[in-house]
């Protein structure tokens, strides 16, 4: 092979390589923001942005929460649209517990980044199986996370402007009558308000679990932790002080407690519903035993 | 097939045919040498820590200009049977996408050193890979290795990267993150390689990624490589067998020196049974050295990230220049330009970024 057929060939590689490459990239049409086709009547996505709404339909939706979600959602963590901000920001992580899923202004010490970034102390990197049965997530699209949480990881615009409703519960999980695979780490209360953290000394709970017969009878008692993160005053966090065992639960308050919650405008509204034997029951649900 | 996809499958055939060059942690260097990866490297597959005539190469033949006397007594070695090395890449990057605002700072890439005990020369050794930062430490490579890496067989055990089309610099290439096996996934398992004249060939057997938490199956992976002194071709396959669904990978990959330019190329087809999705990816690359111790690269990359969507396909463009002008100094300067679906803004995006990289 000459100089002249090699300076040819090289030319000529790279000219056509250059060109016919170009015109291979998708024109995305009919496609939605993750390279999908569109659900007939379905709305436009949002771009990926540093921001909790489009983190949430670009990435929490669309590949997390396919595992992240239901009443066995791993870690107890939820990454459905109601229920991932209440579950992430302020929130400790279960493997980690000294560390918050999302410590806003700090991504580094947000355990969601070292799970997402494959260097947490504990357990695989997400999303789980990356990359042999899924892409991992980029750098470029970890850093719009981190820069949310760099921002102070606020909440999606409507959730922030939703304070002209009257206060009310949003979301409670587990749901009433869930069945999980393993013992909660946490039942989680969220209201569409910023609460009154000054109230949290008014207020006691606790986990009982029922026998399974037909009248209700209490057979075993866990006491629980009631904390409200200063990172989401909008979610109450009642905490179970140790796992729990198989069995059917319901979350009460004490007989000594508040049952009422308080914004900080002063609006109330009650919280659980009262039972046949006057108790305030917050949430009921099962712990299967696992197989 | 219409006429895109056609197009689009033409393009591919011809970054195979067009048999660019092979694979290291800068294979370009071995495509222009004619070098086999043992040459240069302790780990006959590539990457990492250098052998003696790695180093004399990094002392002599790649930078701009050499120091007399004072690097000659340095060989890594810190007894006859310890040598070390290690990386230390830092960088500035700005990354700017489209309706978002642009995003710029300074990192420590990479900090990784590298270790290896010769127990019994020619026969058995260990070697270790360490990240050291950033993240704190953490173990990307440690095995124990029988047998002969330049003529004969030799067996691996321990942790290690695996063998599949070129082990590039650029962790973020498509190929490397469609096929999934780079630089930063190493696998634990045992690894069998042959090296004899021309031919380089690996058979691994390896818990594979998906089975890192549930540990329901394996992942086999195997290559072949024939090095000539301006061209060479390889082909890799790997299966893996999990419950979180089965994997089988494919690729072709190939180099050749034409004058002062040093090609690569590499065409991977990915299936995932679980996802019912096949992937496609293929890379070109060229790589002028202008001067001693300059080098121009200039790469072009496609992806298809199912091929049974239309209309999703993605490519990316790099011009990235190279400078080094001592032993065991670069700095490295590139642009990548991402074109993909509109709406997607990630796949649009436009990176630049200067790279200081340090190494012994």
């Amino acid at each position: 092979m000459n100089s002249r057929t090699l300076t040819t060939l090289t030319r000529g590689g790279l000219a056509l390589s250059a060109a016919l490459l170009a015109a291979c990239a998708g024109n995305g049409e009919g496609l939605d923001a993750n390279g999908q086709p569109l659900v007939p009547g379905g709305s436009a996505p949002l771009p990926l942005s540093a921001d909790f709404e489009s983190i949430q339909e670009n990435i929490f939706t669309p590949i997390c929460s396919v595992c992240h979600a239901g009443a066995s959602a791993p870690q107890g963590l939820r990454l459905d649209a109601a229920d991932s901000y209440n579950l992430l920001v302020g929130v400790p992580s279960t493997e980690v517990p000294s560390l918050l899923r999302v410590k806003p202004g700090d991504p580094t010490d947000s355990y969601i980044i070292q799970k997402l970034q494959g260097h947490a102390a504990v357990g695989a990197q997400m999303p789980d199986g990356c990359p042999t049965t899924q892409p991992c997530l980029s750098a470029t699209t970890i850093g719009f996370i981190q820069q949310w949480i760099t921002n102070g990881a606020p909440p999606a615009a409507a959730t922030a402007t939703a304070v002209s409703a009257p206060l009310a519960v949003t979301s409670i999980v587990p749901e009433q009558m869930d069945s999980m695979n393993a013992s909660p780490p946490q039942i989680m209360v969220a209201f569409n308000h910023e609460l009154d953290v000054s109230q949290l000394p008014t207020m006691s709970a606790h986990f009982e679990k029922l026998a399974p017969v037909a009248t209700p009878t209490v057979i075993e008692q866990v006491p629980a932790r009631i904390s409200l993160s200063s990172a989401n005053l909008r979610a109450l966090m009642i905490w179970p002080v140790r796992a729990l065992s198989a069995g059917h639960y319901r979350l009460v308050t004490d007989a000594t407690s508040s049952n009422q919650i308080s914004d900080i405008a002063g609006q109330q509204v009650t919280l659980g519903a009262p039972d046949e034997r006057g108790e305030t029951v917050i949430s009921t649900f099962d712990v299967e035993a696992l197989p | 097939m219409n006429q895109r996809s056609l197009l689009c499958a033409l393009i591919l055939a011809l970054v195979v045919l067009l048999r660019a060059s092979p694979a290291a942690a800068e294979p370009y260097l071995a495509v222009e040498e004619g070098y086999k990866c043992n040459v240069c490297h302790v780990n006959p597959t590539g990457g990492g820590l250098r052998n003696d005539f790695g180093l004399t190469y990094a002392k002599v033949l790649l930078p701009a200009e050499t120091v007399d006397n004072t690097l000659d007594s340095w060989s890594g070695k810190l007894t006859d049977r310890l040598r070390i090395g290690g990386d230390l890449r830092a960088d500035w990057s700005r990354d700017t996408q489209p309706n978002s605002p642009s995003q710029q700072s300074f990192s420590l890439e990479q900090f990784r050193v590298y270790a290896d005990l010769v127990i019994l020369p020619d026969r058995l050794g260990i070697y270790v890979d360490e990240q050291v930062a950033p993240n704190g430490s953490q173990n990307e490579e440690a095995y124990v290795r029988y047998g002969s890496t330049t003529d004969g067989f030799y067996l691996k055990g321990g942790q290690f990267y695996l063998p599949f089309g070129w082990r590039l610099q650029d962790q973020t290439a498509f190929v490397r993150q469609v096929t999934g096996i780079n630089m930063e996934t190493p696998d634990k398992g045992v690894e069998l390689g042959w090296e004899h004249s021309a031919w380089s060939a690996e058979f691994d057997l390896t818990n594979g990624a998906a089975n890192a938490t549930a540990g329901s199956g394996y992942q086999v992976t195997t290559q072949v490589v024939y090095t000539k002194p301006i061209w060479r071709v390889g082909l890799a396959g790997s299966s893996t067998s999990s419950t979180a669904g089965d994997r089988r990978m494919g690729g072709l990959f190939a180099g050749l020196k034409t004058g002062p330019i040093a090609w690569l190329a590499e065409g991977d087809i990915v299936h995932d049974d679980s996802l019912e999705r096949t992937e496609a990816a293929g890379l070109l690359e060229a790589d002028w050295r202008i001067l001693k111790g300059h080098n121009l690269k200039l790469t072009a990359e496609y992806e298809d990230p199912d091929r049974a969507v239309r209309n999703n396909q993605a490519t990316r463009y790099s011009l990235v220049y190279e400078y080094t002008p001592l032993p065991f100094l670069q700095v490295r300067a590139g642009y990548r330009h991402y074109f993909g679906i509109p709406q997607n803004n990630e796949q649009n995006q436009q990176l630049t970024f200067f790279e200081l990289h340090g190494y012994f």
